[in-house]
C-alpha cells in the first residue's frame, strides 16, 4: 500500500466556473478571473464587491453582513485573493447559511501562508518560509501542508521543543 | 451480524392508520440507549426459510430510552416482513434489533427546517419534532398521505404543531405546490424529504432547478428488495460459486453460505456493504452508489443489486 504524500486537507483550487442556476452571484476581490466571469453575466444579477486587498477588514465584514443578508437561498459567491482572505469569506458566507460548494475561490493571488501556531492559538500572517517564529510566543514552527478550513490556516507546531538551541534550516514553502 | 443484536419484546401494537400499525419496543436486557433523531434499526423476524429483515425509522422522542417505537407499513409488494410484522407480531412477542444506526439526521447548522413527508416516511420526522422543539429551532412539516390508507399521526400532529402543520390529503384533491414551497425559502434552509421514490425525485429535481445547493437536501429511501432473476455468483477468493434465486438477495444468499459480508442498513443506503465486481454485468438498484460509479460496473451493492446476467464474479 503506498501513502498519499498529499496532505489530503490541503485546498485544492479549480478553475472558477459559473452556477448557472443561482439567482444572485456576488463577486468579492479584484482579479482578471473574476472579471471575464462578472462581464459574462447580466448585470441584475451581479454583485461586486472590491476589496481584500488588505485581507477582511471591520469596514469590509460590515459591507458584506448587509450584501450577505440580501442573498437569496439559490446564490453563488466567487472570491478571489490571498488563501487566508477567501477562506474568511467562505466563512462568513458558512455563517450566512450557504453551502460550500456555493462559495467558489480563485486559485490563491500569493503563495504567502497564514499559519495558525497549535501552541498559542495565535495567527502569523503572510509566512513564505519553514520553519517560521510564530508572531506571538515565539516558538519556532513547522509549517505544515495541514490546512485548518475554521482558521483560513496552515497549522504550525514547534519544531524544535526537545532542544531550542536546535535551528533547522530554513525551506521555501511552496 | 455485523452488528450486535438487542433483543425486544413487543409491548404494544397500534392501529394508526389504515395500513400503518405502530408497535412499542422493550428491551429484554437492561435499557436501550437514547438515539438521535433520524435513526433507524433492522428488525429482525423469524420466519422461514430465514429470517425477515426490515430497516424501520425510530420515531419515539430520541431522548426517551424507556422503549423505542417504529411504524410498519403493509406493503403490497412485500417479501413477507411487513406482512409478518401486521399478521404474525402479538403483544408479547420477542424479537431482535439492531442498534440505532443514523443516516438520516438533521444538520443542526441549518436554518430554517424543512421536513417533507409521503405516508409511512412521516417517522423519521416523529423524532425530529421532540428535538427541533427543544432546540426551539425554525421548522415546517408538510406531510402528503392519502386519507383511506396512509395519513397516520395527522390529527396529533396538527394539534401539536399548529401553523407550523401543513398536510395534504391526495384523495381530498389536496396537492403540495413543490415548486412555490421550495422557490420561496430563506437562505440557511435544509430540506428533508422521506417517502416515496417520486416524491424525493420531485423534491430533488425542483430544487437542482431552483439553484438549491445540493448538500441543503436530505433524504432517505430504503429501497425494499425486489425479486430478480436468478444468477450464479463465483467468489474468486475461494473460488466457491454461490447460486442467488429469484426471490433471495445477493446477500441473503452469501449469508446462506456462511460469508460474511459487513451490513447495516439492507435497504441500498448507507454503503457498508458495498463488494468488488471483477466480471459479470450489474442491476444496480441502490441509492448509493453515484452515476459515475454505476457506469463503470465494478462494485455493487449485494443487499438490493442483482446480476443483470447469468453470472457475477465478485471480489470475496
Amino acid at each position: 500500500m503506498q501513502i498519499d504524500p498529499r496532505i489530503k486537507s490541503r485546498p485544492l483550487y479549480d478553475p472558477v466556473v459559473i452556477r448557472s442556476k443561482a439567482k444572485k452571484h456576488l463577486f468579492i476581490g479584484a482579479g482578471a478571473e473574476l472579471d471575464a466571469l462578472y462581464a459574462s453575466l447580466p448585470q441584475e444579477q451581479c454583485i461586486r464587491v472590491a476589496g481584500g486587498a488588505d485581507g477582511l477588514t471591520e469596514a469590509l465584514r460590515a459591507e458584506l453582513d448587509k450584501v450577505f443578508d440580501t442573498l437569496p437561498l439559490a446564490s453563488a459567491v466567487y472570491v478571489c485573493g490571498s488563501e487566508g482572505f477567501m477562506w474568511d469569506i467562505r466563512n462568513l458566507a458558512l455563517a450566512a447559511g450557504l453551502a460550500d460548494e456555493q462559495v467558489q475561490m480563485c486559485k490563491p493571488s500569493t503563495k504567502e501562508r497564514r499559519l495558525f501556531c497549535t501552541h498559542c492559538y495565535e495567527i502569523t500572517e503572510g509566512v513564505t518560509h519553514s520553519p517560521q517564529v510564530c508572531s506571538a510566543c515565539g516558538r519556532l514552527l513547522l509549517v505544515r501542508d495541514h490546512y485548518s478550513k475554521l482558521h483560513g490556516a496552515y497549522v504550525g507546531v514547534q519544531i524544535n521543543a526537545e532542544d531550542p538551541a536546535d535551528i533547522p534550516e530554513t525551506e521555501e514553502l511552496v | 451480524m455485523s452488528t450486535d443484536s438487542i433483543r425486544v419484546r413487543v409491548s404494544g401494537i397500534e392501529q394508526v392508520s389504515p395500513l400503518i400499525r405502530e408497535f412499542t419496543l422493550e428491551a429484554i436486557d437492561g435499557e436501550f440507549l437514547a438515539f438521535s433523531p433520524g435513526s433507524h434499526v433492522v428488525v429482525e423476524m423469524p420466519a422461514e426459510p430465514r429470517p425477515h429483515r426490515n430497516a424501520y425509522s425510530l420515531l419515539s422522542d430520541p431522548r426517551d430510552s424507556g422503549c423505542y417505537r417504529i411504524a410498519v407499513r403493509l406493503q403490497e409488494q412485500s417479501r413477507g416482513g411487513s406482512v409478518y410484522m401486521h399478521e404474525s407480531v402479538k403483544v408479547g412477542d420477542e424479537l431482535t434489533i439492531t442498534p440505532p444506526a443514523n443516516l438520516f439526521a438533521p444538520n443542526w447548522n441549518a436554518g430554517k427546517h424543512l421536513l417533507l413527508a409521503g405516508g409511512v416516511g412521516i417517522t423519521p420526522f416523529m423524532a425530529y419534532l421532540p428535538e427541533l422543539k427543544r432546540r426551539g429551532a425554525d421548522f415546517e412539516l408538510h406531510y402528503l398521505y392519502r386519507g383511506s390508507s396512509t395519513g397516520a399521526y395527522r390529527e396529533q400532529l396538527k394539534a401539536e404543531l399548529g401553523e407550523q402543520c401543513f398536510l395534504y390529503d391526495s384523495e381530498a384533491g389536496e396537492r403540495c405546490a413543490l415548486g412555490e414551497l421550495l422557490a420561496e425559502q430563506p437562505r440557511g434552509t435544509h430540506v428533508y424529504i422521506c417517502g416515496p421514490e417520486e416524491l424525493i425525485a420531485g423534491v430533488r429535481e425542483v430544487t437542482e432547478e431552483l439553484g438549491w445547493p445540493a448538500s441543503h437536501v436530505h433524504f432517505e429511501a430504503f429501497a425494499a428488495p425486489q425479486p430478480g432473476n436468478p444468477f450464479e455468483v463465483e467468489l474468486s477468493r475461494s473460488g466457491r460459486t454461490v447460486k442467488v434465486d429469484g426471490e433471495t438477495t445477493l446477500l441473503e444468499a452469501l449469508e446462506d453460505a456462511e460469508v460474511d459480508v459487513p451490513h447495516l442498513c439492507r435497504g441500498g443506503v448507507c454503503g457498508q456493504c458495498v463488494t468488488r465486481v471483477l466480471s459479470g454485468d450489474i442491476e444496480h438498484r441502490d441509492e448509493f452508489l453515484s452515476a459515475a460509479e454505476r457506469e463503470q460496473g465494478d462494485c455493487i451493492m449485494p443487499c438490493v443489486s442483482r446480476a443483470s446476467g447469468k453470472r457475477l464474479v465478485i471480489d470475496l
